[in-house]
């Protein structure tokens, strides 16, 4: 089990304001390097002092069929078309890659990647969760919005200000009321709450409490509604004084069993947390979390570990609409001073385009949370996000464009250049030296310090999207209500009370981008929950990346893939010709942004002639025994390790 | 306590594949390649008395002081206010007021222990040398989805594991082709809080409870779609594997990719072991007759508990049936009428429960199976409308049978109303710790640790049971 850092009590207040991510950000030095020329920017003087003071050497950069699969991906979620690879391929100016990344980040598909990173840690979905799983008809207007503020480049403070206060920032209005959804993507029991509805008001705050200072500040504040937090200098007043920001809001747009049944009563569009008056109701601290145990009063306040003189609460003028005091804890926590804030934020963005953050625990910056491997970096990207006005894609470029960024991720090559003092040329790769890479293992053995590429399973929704691009039946269209594509009847039937209509066939309607999917909680759509997309109970700040075999049955007998492998080998035999071998390295391309070497062609051939001449044997068929042959292929391609592994 | 190895082998690769493969040569276990099951079955803490546990989840909340505790008092005080009711317990508000509820049912004394069971359980009443019958159970919530969150899960919110989820993650499987942990639905539906009862939580999806439906494919995608022949599947797969090997041998640090090529060859062999598996059929008459097969009352229950011993049986470590589905009347939620309701479901439940317990004793295998029977609460012994009852969280009835628990016996008691549990109260935590216990897992041991934080299904709480164990 890994080991609990730090201490077996709480640490003192004191104790706590030295902790390293509660401390000012550290003016970064950039570090000296032996091998100057290998780095591309400042991010990779950091990284390869690391290196060089282990003796390890940074991988050479990958080739760039892979950086290109590979940047794709990470930026806008979907596969690079063969025109964008050769292109690419083919580019010889010392702008090619820039250029590249430019046209990604301009990409909307910009925003359908790395808002459903944000939705995650936002526990987006479109129904209750509790109870009868009631819809949120309106809850994708939330989704919509982090997507296009992701799109707008929108500055981080803003972005926080709209979510948390939305009702209370300048310029308020639906939009930045819809943002407020963010307050209210949790599960509640609004259709079955008895005699306990003060009960579930508390818990759907404490959701609200942990959920923001997990994702903005990287700290368990929720571990603390019952009792002083057992790690971190956080304590029961620090609870109950951000209900006491959150205590006076109310809930628009909540639905009612009796909207279910009467779809014309749309009466609101809004799935907002709003307040209506200007003072706020009193709170409490509720010993052990029991509202039949009511402590003093408290005010409302910042955690005191994170500020050095209490944050100052405004009283509200006497005719305002809310007490104004998400509004402040918002500008509190988006201030330049909050070094949490953006440390935590600078990591969430490393941690995505590397696969792991310099922080390994990317909601729990706490003490007990892990270490920074590179605490300098951390800083450096922390200050300079501020400094660019808390605009995410000056940083995506900043870190993309790094040589750090484009290694290549292979071990095999590694071993070669593993700088070992009794061998200082670089060994080729003989049978004898595998013996090295448990050298190189035991050196860095998981890649924390990042001497090469770190592999990356393709997530659940780009593994679904992925295979629509590659079909080309992907259909683009941005926005709207959550679409429900196809999912075996008999699932369906294991769901209460489901709204899923029972498709046979699918078309453009459901041909479009995972993230559009409506998220009912209680029936997942079976291919994302499989590949680890997020229960959505509570935030998630990173994804497992389990291997199971129920995964395997899914890909190998879900009629989506059946459907698309089709789809591919026509579109093959469209594009490339009535050649085999052209059709072939047509789907290659689409699916791998590769040809085919000749050992592999000549393995698919095998195949496919294999197929066609079962098939020619069989009657009655619609497609031609080279179609399904085809589709065999395609099947094949859609469930290889390598179409859903980025190098 | 977990070893690195596990920790990492759960996480299927998810970090640093090659700080895996580096371990596992630190271990001195690397066998290439190294990771394939992470189901695989590994030791507990301390010698187990059972290896599997069968969950009977009377869903909606059966009436205690009806089937397992009677209540002389409550002839007394028939149709007047008992002293020890309390408003905020009852969850319909003005519906339930306090007047006193007498049983429908009579009951009788049975086996060696005289352990009293309503004449609605004839058949199960023969069994009561087997059954321990705890009568002082009480849990937090007095609503269905809080509650069975906090009977599956410890919580009363959403997202944590849930008991299945922690015994396979503690145990693993000793099926190679099957689900480790497998939920078998009343056949009129899901309970409310839908799939999320059988949640992994915060765990890898492959601690998730997996539906077995009771028509058609048990496990979801296990046949190819329509029009695809299984030589044709096998031909794809056969490729499949010869390029996933070679592409496995050109990444050697990356472990996940032989986990990968593992998981298709054993879903292939799911696709064959759970349509055996769930194939009744194959079972003698008299055993489909057994557990009432033959009658409509009985035959979707007792379907799910000839499968339950047949999934036992084959190494599933963990089954969970539901008897009632959806709401209300089809589930034990007798609020309106209490006597149809119960009519009902002991009509549906009793001969495939005592079929299931006989059978597991005949074959042997009760003494490694603990059986648990019960709901997220029990029913209130006021009335509501008249005819029915309220859910009551303050004291209720579950009972347990072999898995190294002692037959024959009552443990604690609620008071002469059955409204509070007053003598060795047993909380939904010491339940826990108890199933986790004749595991052979140490509730207070078994932890996960998610953001920062090592978690267990008990939380802070939960004692063991001492006094039901053999």
């Amino acid at each position: 089990m890994v080991g609990a850092a730090g201490f077996a009590a709480t640490p003192s207040l004191e104790m706590g304001r030295k902790h390293w991510a509660f401390l000012p950000l550290r003016a970064a030095q950039l570090p000296a390097v032996k091998d100057a020329a290998w780095a591309r920017n400042d991010v990779d003087r950091f990284i390869l002092a690391a290196l060089e003071a282990k003796g390890l050497r940074p991988s050479p950069e990958a080739d760039r069929r892979t950086l290109i699969r590979r940047v794709t991906v990470d930026l806008i979620g979907l596969p690079p078309s063969p025109e964008e690879v050769e292109t690419f391929v083919k580019d010889t100016s010392p702008q090619a890659w820039e250029r590249v990344v430019d046209r990604l980040l301009a990409s909307p598909h910009y925003g359908e990647r790395w808002g459903r990173h944000w939705l995650d840690l936002a526990r987006y979905a479109d129904s209750s969760g509790f109870h009868n799983d009631l819809d949120r008809p309106h809850a994708w207007r939330y989704r919509d919005y982090v997507i296009r503020s992701f799109n707008e480049d929108k500055p981080y403070a803003r972005f926080i200000a709209e979510q948390l206060a939305g009702d209370e920032v300048p310029g308020a209005d639906e939009d930045t009321m819809v943002a407020t959804g963010f307050c209210r993507n949790g599960p509640s029991n609004d259709d079955n709450m008895g005699n306990n509805k003060e009960q579930y008001r508390l818990d759907e705050l404490d959701d609200v409490i942990s959920t923001t200072s997990m994702v903005f500040l990287g700290l368990t504040v929720g571990c603390a509604r019952c009792h002083d937090h057992k790690y971190d200098p956080v304590t029961s007043a620090d609870y109950y004084s951000l209900l006491a920001v959150f205590n006076g809001t109310v809930k628009r747009g909540v639905p009612k069993e009796s909207d279910e049944k009467d779809k014309a009563k749309e009466l609101v569009r809004l799935q907002a947390l709003i307040e209506t008056k200007a003072k706020a109701p009193p709170t409490y601290l509720l010993r052990r979390g029991s509202l039949q145990n009511k402590g003093p009063e408290v005010p409302p306040a910042a955690p005191l570990v994170l500020v050095s003189n209490p944050l100052r609460f405004p009283e509200p003028e006497p005719d305002a609409k809310s007490s104004g005091r998400r509004r402040t804890l918002a500008e509190w926590i988006a201030a330049p001073e909050n070094p949490l804030t953006w440390r935590v934020l600078a990591n969430r963005i490393w941690q995505h385009h590397f696969g792991r953050g310099l922080v390994a625990t990317p909601s729990n910056f706490g003490f007990n949370g892990a270490r920074a491997t590179h605490p300098e970096l951390l800083d450096f990207l922390a200050a300079r996000l501020i400094a660019d006005g808390g605009r995410w894609k000056a940083l995506h470029k900043l870190l993309v464009m790094s040589a750090t960024y484009r290694q290549g991720s292979s071990v095999a090559a590694d071993v070669r250049r593993l700088h070992l003092p009794e061998t200082p040329d670089p060994r080729p790769l003989t049978q004898s030296s595998q013996s090295l890479l448990t050298s190189a293992a035991t050196l860095d053995a998981d890649n924390t310090l990042l001497w090469r590429g770190n592999h990356q399973r393709l997530s659940a929704e780009s593994l679904r999207d992925s295979i629509l691009a590659v079909s080309g039946k992907l259909n683009p269209q941005l926005g709207g209500p959550g679409i429900k594509p196809r999912i075996r009847a008999d699932l369906l039937t294991a769901s209460q009370r489901n709204k899923w209509p029972a498709l046979t066939t699918e078309g453009a309607a459901q041909w479009r981008r995972s993230v559009y999917i409506y998220v009912k909680r209680q029936l997942l759509m079976p291919m994302l929950e499989l590949f680890d997309a997020p229960t959505t109970t509570d935030s998630c700040a990173e994804r497992m990346q389990s291997v199971v075999p129920t995964q395997a049955l899914v890909l190998m007998n879900d009629e989506f893939v059946e459907d698309h492998a089709g789809f591919l080998a026509q579109r093959a035999v469209t594009e490339a010709g009535g050649e085999l071998s052209k059709a072939i390295e047509r789907m290659h391309l689409l699916s791998l942004a590769r040809v085919p070497t000749a050992e592999r062609l000549k393995q698919a051939t095998v195949f496919v002639t294999a197929r066609e001449s079962a098939y020619e044997k069989e009657a009655g068929a619609k497609e031609t025994p080279r179609q399904r042959a085809l589709t065999d292929l395609a099947h094949v391609l859609f469930n290889s390790s390598e179409f859903i592994t980025i190098e | 306590m977990l070893t690195r190895r596990r920790m990492l082998q759960l996480s299927g690769g998810g970090f640093g594949a090659l700080a895996l493969n580096s371990l596992l040569h630190a271990d001195g276990a690397l066998a290439a390649p190294a990771l394939t099951n992470p189901l695989a079955a590994h030791p507990p803490h301390f010698a187990p008395r059972a290896k599997s546990v069968i969950f009977l989840f009377m869903y909606g909340g059966p009436s205690h002081v009806d089937l397992f505790d009677p209540k002389p008092e409550l002839e007394k005080w028939h149709g007047k206010a008992i002293p020890v009711w309390k408003p905020e317990d009852a969850f319909m508000g003005r519906k339930t007021q306090n007047v006193a509820m007498k049983s429908y049912y009579q009951f009788a004394k049975h086996g060696r222990a005289g352990i009293d069971i309503a004449e609605t359980y004839p058949l199960l009443a023969r069994h009561a040398d087997d059954l321990c019958v705890i009568r002082s159970m009480h849990t937090e919530s007095n609503n269905h989805g809080p509650a069975l969150f906090q009977m599956n899960s410890g919580f009363t919110l959403p997202g944590r594991p849930s008991m299945g989820s922690w015994v396979t993650y503690g145990l693993g499987s000793e099926s190679e082709n099957l689900p480790a942990y497998v939920v078998l639905l009343d056949h009129q539906g899901a309970p409310v809080n839908g799939a999320l009862n059988w949640s992994n939580g915060f765990m890898p999806a492959s601690f998730q409870g997996v539906p077995f439906r009771s028509s058609g494919d048990p496990i979801a995608y296990l046949t190819p779609p329509k029009g695809v022949s299984s030589s044709q599947q096998r031909a794809r797969l056969d490729l499949l594997r010869h390029w996933n090997e070679e592409y496995a041998a050109a990444n050697p640090a990356e472990s996940s990719l032989a986990a990968r090529i593992a998981s298709y060859e054993l879903a292939f062999r799911m696709q064959m072991s759970a349509a055996e598996c769930v194939d009744v059929a194959r079972e003698p008459e008299s055993i489909r007759k057994l557990y009432g097969l033959d009658r409509p009352a009985t035959q979707h229950f007792g379907r799910n508990c000839l499968l339950a011993r047949r999934l036992v049986e084959r190494g599933v470590r963990f089954v969970q049936l539901y008897s009632g589905g959806n709401e209300g009347p089809k589930a034990w939620d007798a609020h309106d009428d209490l006597k149809k309701n119960h009519d009902l479901h002991c009509a549906e439940t009793d001969q495939p429960i005592a079929a299931l317990l006989h059978d597991l004793k005949t074959t042997g295998l009760l003494d490694t199976t603990l059986v648990v029977w019960g709901g997220e609460f029990g029913r209130s012994p006021v009335a509501e409308n008249g005819k029915g009852r309220d859910h009551h969280p303050k004291g209720f009835s579950m009972w347990l049978a072999g898995g190294g628990i002692k037959g024959g016996m009552i443990h604690g008691a609620t008071d002469e109303f059955g409204y509070n549990a007053v003598e060795k109260p047993v909380s939904v935590p010491d339940l826990h710790a108890t199933i986790l216990h004749q595991l052979g897992l140490n509730h207070e041991q078994l932890t996960f640790r998610n953001t920062g934080r090592d978690y267990r299904l008990t939380d802070v709480s939960g004692e063991v049971v001492r006094g039901l164990l053999v």
